[in-house]
């Protein structure tokens, strides 16, 4: 079958690859790890229904549907499904794809569409204006919500969402961006020089998460180069179904990156790992395929990055304290990290790890996800905070910035004593000043 | 096609939110794990209650539309696809376990308890739950019950049946049936429990079930033997059963398993090995002990490649459940995996394996072959391509030339997969027209009007069923 014939009936531009759907052999073994087939029941939410439907309308035995943009957007993109399917089928991806396609087939009214096109192709492509933008107020308030508002139309989003959006929000400090230095020599030893991605929401909300960061790399023996230039990685434009902007974002930081001239790209937001390795695949048809593999031989996690270097551990301090770990999506599923947070946790002295059930367990955040559904957002954020309780720990730990928002709000919903931080903070503590 | 008023009979009676009719939800209800069947139905329901089941069967039966219960949609012999279109029934969301009853040592509960939550729910309470259809992740007691589903630890515990103790259900022509209960001797009257074990939905819907339970065993013995050949592997299996040792597992993969479950599970699995055994002794300590050293012994004798025993619990749980995992992941070869059921007397298992290779090379066809070695039934797995008529015409040959030795040799077309639609053709020539004559007249005895599971088990030279096993691929409506 040539590739035009499977596409049936999808538009041609980023369609879901027929073969990749063809694969799945309906075992079932995704459906009890995903968390919309969790709060449902239905097939037509579950990764083997999605990968289904997709089938069928590349089989022309259904048309691109409401119900299909539906379950696009109520997936989600956890990719929990990937790791629990032994066939390789990613439904995730399949229904990220699909939003894009969902763009076609129900464009957006005139107002809907500026406003996607000015958050998305204007505010999140430029660090200065978006960083502008927020300054005098708050982002969510600013872009985020504004934005949601016309574009989902208020009635849309659950009960609530106005408030959730405004407790979510940490106070701000200025962005990490404008203060960070963009070159940091090693201490000690040197190890080599590692290029430093920042994120857009690392830089916004969580500066001091990201300050440590690079502290400790410079204190684990890393020159640091932290590009003022980088715009975001790309990951909310494909979240939200516009890949053309996501492919400019990629091309452009693939390029500032490799001129940097250094032996590591590194990023401390799970998100924005997962978006750069997927660069890749991204820019399939638009970049040297040289370039592209040079750019993802580089790319790591941080805690994938010291784990795999070593964590020198000579002089750090004690940190007495008892934590549990929530594994980001995007990190454990879309990356495949697991191990490697908790083996630096491990070498932090005095500190107490406790599992929790179901780490790998969704939060609940996802993206714009939680502000659309907040009600079974917080059906899935309970069932997380629930695991966490359990274990008693005081520190709540995280890699990823959606979580971190998620998780805190929900700990302050829920009156729970748990401070959540991110895992280079804790490292962070633990290296003298 | 169904009436609106029926549909709004159904969402008086199960609450809007069990009753799904839009095209999206239909598709997605349409298959199970079998390949190439897909048919729509009408209707979905989701009963949370026996009366819901029975409210719902009336309604099928008034507008006269085929009904057809569904567990997990994980059966790999087309059982839950509604063939002839009408109300798919899925009992997922009759998901209580209603007792542990840890003085008589039984569990009852509702169909759609998903097994392995079951096994968890008693091993809580230090109770057993044995069977473990690879599938227990997903599936569920009701649909293992009608499949009589077998397990990785069948070869000693045995199948689903074995623990079934009673049934609760409705049979098509509305009434409720209790057979069976907690009481471990009971022959009053015929044996209609086991009947419903293994009818594939065709003779009742099951609406609870009460199994019995075991103490687990104390200790247990985890090995993984690789080999250089698989004959080799399926002697290893006749001479540990012939020196006198039932192990609970004894579970092999050949080396295209092995490569396509290496690629999933990342566990180092030896990707240059021809098949590998994963034996399991299980029971009191010091049995276990002399049981352990005697599979060694064997092992050692035939000349395995390599012997290792786990080391830990999660070590031999992580090799079971990679083991679990082979069929999904042989999926990753080829868009198509048509799996067969194939089981045979022990004693013919390194020929099985001789067999199977020789008609794969006669084929030229891709086949992994998989299986439960101690209970001699294996899955030979055609890896191909739905879309190339010419390579599925050559997978019907190999099975056909396949199962005529299989049942030369006094095996059966399947060993715990059921009939469903796929192997309908086969039934006949294992049973004979008298054994398919009585089966259906049992089947009428129980569904006079044809409404439970139209299509299923029996070749009726139906011409819409027929068709659909031509084009291998099609969708009503
Ligand atoms: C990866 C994989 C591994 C597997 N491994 C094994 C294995 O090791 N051993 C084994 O035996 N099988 C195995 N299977 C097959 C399958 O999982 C079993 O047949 C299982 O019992 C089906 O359960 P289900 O809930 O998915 O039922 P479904 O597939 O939904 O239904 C199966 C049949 O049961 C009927 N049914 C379901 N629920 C009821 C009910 N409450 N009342 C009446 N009829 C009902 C349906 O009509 C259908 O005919 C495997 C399948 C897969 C995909
Ligand atoms: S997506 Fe993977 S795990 Fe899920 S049903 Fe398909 S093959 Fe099985
Ligand atoms: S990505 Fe997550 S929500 Fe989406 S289908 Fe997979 S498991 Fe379900």
């Amino acid at each position: 079958m040539s590739h035009t014939d499977s596409l049936g009936n999808f538009r041609p531009k980023d369609a879901p690859d027929y073969e990749d759907v063809l694969q799945c052999m309906r075992c079932g073994f995704c459906l009890p790890t995903c968390p919309t087939y969790a709060l449902t029941g239905r097939e037509r939410s579950s990764p083997r229904g999605r990968v289904a439907l997709a089938r069928a309308v590349a089989e022309k035995k259904l048309e691109f549907t409401g119900a299909v943009k539906e379950e696009a957007f109520f997936c989600l993109d956890c990719r929990a499904c990937t790791t629990a399917c032994p066939s390789g089928v990613k439904a995730g991806e399949v229904m990220e794809v699909c939003r894009s396609q969902s763009h076609d087939f129900y464009p957006l009214g005139a107002i809907g569409k500026t406003f996607r096109e000015f958050i998305l192709q204007r505010m999140l492509v430029s660090p200065d204006l978006l960083e502008h933008a927020m300054l005098p107020t708050r982002l969510y308030q600013r872009l985020g919500l504004q934005w949601l508002v016309r574009h989902l139309g208020v009635l849309k989003l659950g009960p609530g969402w106005m408030a959730k959006a405004e407790g979510m929000l940490p106070s701000l400090e200025k962005p990490l961006r404008s203060q960070l230095p963009e070159v940091i020599p090693a201490q000690g030893e040197k190890r080599g020089r590692v290029g430093f991605f920042l994120g857009c929401v690392m830089t916004l909300l969580y500066p001091q998460v990201s300050r440590q960061t690079v502290r400790v790399l410079a204190h684990q023996g890393y020159e640091v180069v932290t590009p003022r230039a980088t715009k975001c990685c790309g990951a909310p434009h494909l979240s939200e179904g516009d890949r053309q902007t996501a492919r400019e974002l990629a091309l452009f930081n693939l390029e500032l990156f490799l001129a940097q001239d250094v032996d590591w790209i590194v990023t401390d937001c799970a998100g924005c790992g997962a978006a750069l390795k997927e660069y890749e695949e991204i820019l399939a048809e638009d970049a040297d395929h040289h370039r592209l593999a040079l750019f993802r031989a580089k790319v790591r996690d941080i805690s994938e990055f010291l784990a795999a270097e070593g964590l020198r551990t000579e002089g750090l301090r004690e940190v007495r304290r008892a934590v549990t770990y929530h594994e980001p999506c995007h990190l454990c599923h879309a990356q495949g990290i697991s191990s490697q947070p908790r083996q630096l946790l491990k070498s932090v002295p005095g500190l107490e790890l406790r599992e929790m059930a179901e780490s790998s367990w969704c939060c609940g955040s996802a993206a714009t996800w939680g502000l659309k559904y907040s009600e079974e957002s917080r059906q899935v954020l309970d069932r997380k905070l629930q695991n966490v309780a359990a274990t008693q720990a005081e520190i709540l730990v995280t890699a990823n910035p959606g979580c971190h928002l998620q998780l805190a709000w929900g700990v302050r919903q829920a009156d729970m004593p748990q401070e959540v931080r991110h895992l280079m903070e804790i490292l962070g503590e633990a290296i003298p000043d | 096609m169904i009436s609106q008023t029926a549909i709004k009979h159904l969402q008086e009676k199960l609450g809007e939110k069990n009753v799904l009719h839009e095209k999206e939800d239909l598709l997605v209800l349409g298959y199970d794990s079998t390949p190439g069947v897909h048919h729509l139905p009408e209707v979905v329901v989701y009963p949370t209650s026996t009366e819901q089941v029975l409210a719902a069967m009336e309604i099928a039966a008034r507008e006269g539309l085929p009904l057809v219960p569904r567990g997990s949609g994980t059966g790999l012999s087309g059982g839950s696809v509604p063939v002839r279109g009408g109300m798919v029934l899925t009992l997922t969301r009759m998901n209580r376990i209603l007792e542990i009853d840890e003085e008589n040592l039984t569990a009852t509960v509702e169909p759609g308890v998903i097994t392995l939550d079951l096994f968890n729910a008693v091993a809580a309470k230090g109770l057993f739950y044995p069977p473990d259809p690879g599938s227990q992740k997903i599936s569920t007691i009701g649909g293992n019950v009608a499949e009589n589903a077998g397990g990785l630890r069948g070869l000693k515990y045995g199948v689903t049946r074995d623990y079934v103790m009673g049934l609760k259900g409705i049979l098509p022509d509305r009434s409720l049936i209790t057979t069976g209960g907690k009481s471990v001797k009971d022959v009053a009257g015929y044996g209609f429990k086991d009947l419903l074990v293994g009818s594939e939905g065709t003779l009742g819907i099951i609406t609870e079930v009460t199994v019995k339970l075991v103490p687990p065993p104390r200790d247990k013995r985890t090995f993984l033997a690789y080999f250089n050949d698989v004959r080799t592997a399926g002697e290893a299996v006749s001479r540990i059963i012939a020196a006198r040792i039932i192990p609970s597992t004894m579970e092999i993969m050949d080396r295209e398993t092995i490569n396509c479950v290496e690629d999933y599970v990342k566990i180092g699995l030896p990707r240059q090995m021809a098949a590998l055994l994963l034996i399991e002794v299980d029971g009191h300590p010091a049995p276990v002990a002399e049981e352990a050293a005697e599979v060694r012994r064997v092992l050692e004798q035939v000349k395995a490649a390599e012997i290792h025993v786990a080391e830990t619990a999660e070590q031999a749980a992580s090799l079971a459940a990679a083991r679990r995992t082979a069929l999904s992941a042989l999926a990753r070869v080829s868009p198509t995996t048509l799996l067969e059921d194939a089981t045979v007397p022990r004693s013919r298992l390194a020929e099985t394996f001789g067999e199977i290779e020789r008609l794969a090379a006669k084929f030229k066809l891709k086949v992994g072959t998989f299986g439960h070695a101690g209970d001699g039934n294996l899955h030979p797995t055609v890896l191909c391509d739905e879309r190339n008529h010419d390579e599925m015409a050559r997978a019907h040959a190999f099975y056909n030339e396949l199962y005529e030795k299989v049942l030369d040799w006094g095996g059966t077309v399947s060993g715990e997969h059921g009939i469903g639609l796929a192997k309908k053709e086969y039934l006949a020539r294992q049973i004979g027209a008298g054994g398919v004559r009585v089966m259906k007249r049992i089947k009428q005895s129980f569904d006079p009007e044809g409404l439970l599971n139209p299509g299923k088990i029996f070749e009726d030279h139906d011409p819409e069923a027929e068709q659909h096993l031509e084009e291998g691929f099609r969708v009503s409506h």
